[in-house]
């Protein structure tokens, strides 16, 4: 049996919801999910191909190294899998009552979220990546602060 | 991409006759946006707004649904009959609970069972205002009904009534005495100085004004030892009432907050609300007379210069309102950056072996040199912007006094004004101003005391445990327990068990066994009633445990954990923790019984030894050992014994094995054992795999059977020679 790389395997759905891996054309993986080993800091990199026992097939280095008929399918996955949304904007924040209360505009759209305890909610990772959690678990990622407009990045600084 | 704000919580109730309807915030696209989930008694679809059909599957062909968790959200899946996977509708985590009690309603429908689910809607948003609540279904900070949260805290001063009449009296004595020195030195300097005679009158007013003071002082004192007495007496029953509801709220509650967010209700709430109580609703009270009384006093003397010196207080009022917001959110991020150099610090300290086998000072250093800036450039900007408001609220306060002398001082010449008059007018100033600038910042006091106030009511409305059921039965149990048909799950459309059926006899040992995840720990929550099954029954001795009075199930029941956990106190304390009335004997003897004893007897102060916070100054085997002697003194009827010899050396756990052993005469137990090789005792065996029961029999049986059992125990009895190999390489290699 041969060992699974970026080259030698195909992604596809099949059926339309189940992510399917075949590996040289010798045999198939049924079920594969996708999971990034370090989303935040390193995205784009070390992708691990899990079977449904939650065993790592295979850890693509990066998505790129794939065939560009791969890196479709497994975007496809990964937009399902991974709801963490991308901070464009920051149109208002304000500190009321103990809480956060934001309204931000990322790429799924505009969406207003309350963060209680930020010193534990408004993750740091490095100087300039910040990810909310709000009260419900949802995550909201800035990648990088000096990339948002000067009013965004004022009302980060006016809080944090 | 879409520019409206979805509200998660417009989850309209069916008017198409459907039997679930539920409205996602995600598109299909991955964007905020709306689609709707519809079940009926025939399929299961998804919807767009427009109206138009995504999917459909008929209930006849799924074999069962699911929510799928995924990064940030949730998605429903189904599988039908023929194995197929079918990813449905993608949501945020704020509507998933929702959708994860569709999905066990789906599956209900599929199995043509009763539809038995609770889809409440969740209250995400305020609906008077329309803000998004600080917690799902909680309260409004900005629109709580702050009259009925005042009367239902002020109930706290019922029982110091006489204390609180006492302390208004006060407050109205001082404000009326502060009135009076004015207005001596006003006749002082009408009457005396400026007529440069009339010493008796002189002395007179002198022998007033000591009078007063003395009085003042007296009140002063009174008063605020009646404030000490009532924020004490106050802040201990508001921690007593919250701590005891807190105490019987159901463990689903605590599955759901952090310690740290329940602890800051009995702390930083209470403060709060006691803090408001007792400091607030007094000064409220004396600057509001004050502020009254002065003001009548001014327009009494004079209208004119009164409304001339008045005149900046609106510009005050304006910059207290303007800039208080601001300034508060300045303070929040000092308080943020004190709680991440606090983090670091404790870290560090809390590390110093490991920095130091790492040779990791330098880089320690430069993290908190890095939090230590911050924290003082923050500090430090808060505080400039602070005395630059506090400066310009002290202009425009000197500018009253200004205007006091300007248009004063011209009345004076003109003779339309005595200087006494001018004098007690000018004296009067400084007790407007202050009121005026405390007036100016209590609405944000009084909102975060009654957000407090709300949150703690909260807890104390919150539907308790069953604990004292006044149709409970008091049952002496025997020790038969019986699961019938047991089904469970922490969310309720992922069961982590399912179908369990098995009696355990009285006195009978009985050992669960299963892989992790398999619901080992969740059977013995299920015993312990920390919850109750989802459906079928328990029963103990033949009666149903949810009709037994809960407080007399649980002393019956007795539990030794896996990390057992000891309260700061002594050993003999914490060993006599389900029978307080032990006698020491009682309490040796058990002790004994635990193979605790003699460890004990080394120990400084024997059984007065302190154990440490959550028994930190034992060890872990000597911790489990004082639990297992706790649990031989409380003397239950049924046993757990949660991996209880999982983590201690071979040497230790003999001697827990021992103890066990005599633990469990004659009472219902049931194991849960990392080693399976300690289990070999055990009357029966119940393997475990995904949730449900897969095999039973005793050690031997299940041996000769070669199912899962042996199957585990062959993987285990591997390891373990994989690591004895290596352990034996590695001394060879010595």
């Amino acid at each position: 049996m041969i060992t699974p790389t970026s080259d030698n395997i195909k992604l596809f759905h099949e059926p339309k919801d189940v992510l399917r891996m075949t590996v040289g054309d010798q045999y198939s993986v049924v079920q594969i999910e996708p999971r990034w080993a370090a989303p935040l800091s390193h995205p784009g990199q070390l992708l691990g191909l899990m079977n449904s026992k939650g065993e790592e097939v295979l850890l693509v280095p990066a998505v790129d190294s794939l065939s560009q008929e791969n890196q479709e399918v497994i975007q496809r996955e990964l937009d399902r899998r991974y709801l963490t949304s991308t901070v464009h904007k920051i149109v208002s924040a304000k500190v009321e009552f103990g809480a956060t209360y934001w309204t931000v505009i990322t790429e799924r759209g505009q969406r207003d979220f309350v963060v209680q305890s930020l010193q534990e909610n408004a993750q740091w990772l490095g100087e300039r990546q910040l990810v909310f959690v709000d009260i419900d678990h949802n995550r909201f990622e800035v990648p990088d602060i000096d990339k948002l407009d000067p009013q965004s990045r004022k009302f980060i600084d006016s809080i944090l | 991409m879409k520019s409206k704000p979805i509200n998660p919580s417009e989850t309209e109730p069916s008017s198409t006759g459907a039997l679930i309807r539920l409205v996602a915030d995600l598109l299909e696209s991955g964007d905020y946006g709306q689609r709707v989930l519809e079940v009926d008694a025939e399929s299961v679809r998804v919807l767009e707004m427009n109206g138009a059909l995504s999917a459909t599957i008929p209930i006849a062909d799924i074999h069962n649904a699911r929510n799928e968790p995924v990064v940030g959200g949730g998605r429903l899946e189904v599988t039908t009959k023929k194995g197929e996977k079918l990813a449905l509708i993608s949501y945020t985590h704020t509507i998933a609970a929702r959708f994860s009690e569709a999905a066990r309603g789906i599956e209900q429908l599929a199995k043509g069972e009763e539809l038995l689910i609770n889809l409440k809607p969740q209250r995400t948003h305020c609906e008077k205002c329309k803000r998004l609540l600080p917690e799902v279904d909680g309260i409004c900070p900005a629109c709580v009904d702050r009259g009925k949260t005042l009367l239902r805290i002020a109930r706290f001063m019922l029982p110091y009534k006489y204390w609180a009449i006492a302390l208004a009296a006060l407050a109205f004595l001082t404000t009326v005495l502060n009135l009076v020195p004015p207005i001596l030195q006003g006749r002082l300097i009408d009457e005396v100085l400026q007529r440069h005679t009339n010493y008796p009158l002189l002395y007179q007013l002198i022998g007033v004004w000591v009078g007063i003071a003395l009085t003042s002082s007296l009140i002063n004192i009174t008063r605020d030892r009646i404030v000490a007495k009532l924020a004490g007496s106050i802040a201990a029953d508001l921690r007593a009432t919250v701590y005891r509801a807190i105490e019987f709220l159901q463990l689903t509650y605590f599955d759901k907050k952090q310690v740290g967010a329940i602890s800051s209700r009995v702390t930083t709430d209470t403060d709060r609300v006691w803090g408001f109580l007792v400091e607030g609703v007094p000064y409220f009270l004396l600057n509001g007379l004050m502020l009254v009384g002065v003001s009548a006093f001014l327009f009494w003397t004079n209208w004119f210069l009164a409304l001339c010196i008045l005149a900046p207080i609106p510009v005050i009022i304006t910059i207290a309102v303007r800039f208080w917001k601001p300034m508060t959110q300045m303070f929040y991020k000092v308080g943020q950056k004190w709680a991440r150099f606090y983090i670091h610090l404790n870290e560090s300290l809390n590390g110093i072996r490991v920095v130091k086998a790492f040779a990791k000072e330098d880089s320690e250093f430069h993290k908190f040199t890095k939090r230590n800036v911050e924290l003082q450039e923050a500090g430090v900007k808060a505080d400039s912007r602070w005395f630059t408001i506090f400066g310009a609220m002290l202009f425009f306060s000197s500018l009253g006094t200004i205007i006091c002398w300007l248009v004063g001082g011209a009345m004076v010449v003109r003779k339309e004004l005595t200087l006494g008059e001018f004098y007690r007018i000018h004296a009067y100033l400084a007790l407007i101003y202050g009121p005026i600038q405390w007036f100016a910042a209590v609405n944000n006091w009084f909102s975060r005391a009654m957000a407090g106030a709300d949150r703690i009511f909260e807890i104390i409305d919150m539907e308790k445990e069953a604990y004292r059921l006044d149709d409970g039965v008091q049952h002496d149990i025997k020790g038969e327990v019986h699961f019938e048909d047991v089904r469970f799950g922490y969310d309720k459309s992922n069961p982590v068990l399912k179908d369990i059926n098995f009696v355990a006899k009285p006195g009978e040992m009985i050992g669960l066994v299963g892989k992790s995840g398999a619901g080992k720990s969740t059977t013995i929550n299920l015993i312990a009633r920390f919850y109750e099954p989802d459906s079928g029954s328990i029963k103990i001795d033949g009666l149903d445990y949810r009709e037994i009075e809960l407080q007399h199930l649980r002393r019956q029941i007795g539990i030794v954990l896996q990390e057992p956990f000891l309260f700061n106190g002594t050993v003999a304390e914490n060993i006599a923790y389900g029978k307080a009335d032990a006698t020491m004997e009682e309490i040796v003897e058990a002790a004994r019984a635990a193979n605790a004893h003699n460890f004990i007897m080394m120990k400084p102060d024997g059984y007065d030894q302190m154990v440490g916070e959550r028994g930190a100054k034992l060890s872990g085997g000597e911790r489990q050992r004082v639990s297992i002697a706790r649990a031989i003194l409380h003397d239950p009827r049924i046993l757990i014994l949660d991996e209880a010899t999982s983590s201690v050396d071979v040497e230790t756990e003999k001697q827990i094995q021992e103890a066990i052993g005599r633990l469990v005469a004659g009472r219902t137990t049931f194991a849960i054992a990392h080693r399976l090789s300690t289990l070999r005792n055990a009357d029966r065996l119940i393997v475990l795999d995904r949730g449900k029961i897969v095999e039973v029999g005793t050690h031997e049986e299940l041996m000769e059977k070669k199912g899962v059992f042996s199957k585990l125990v062959e993987t285990q009895s591997e390891i373990q020679e994989i690591i004895g190999f290596d352990l034996g390489q590695a001394e060879a290699a010595k």
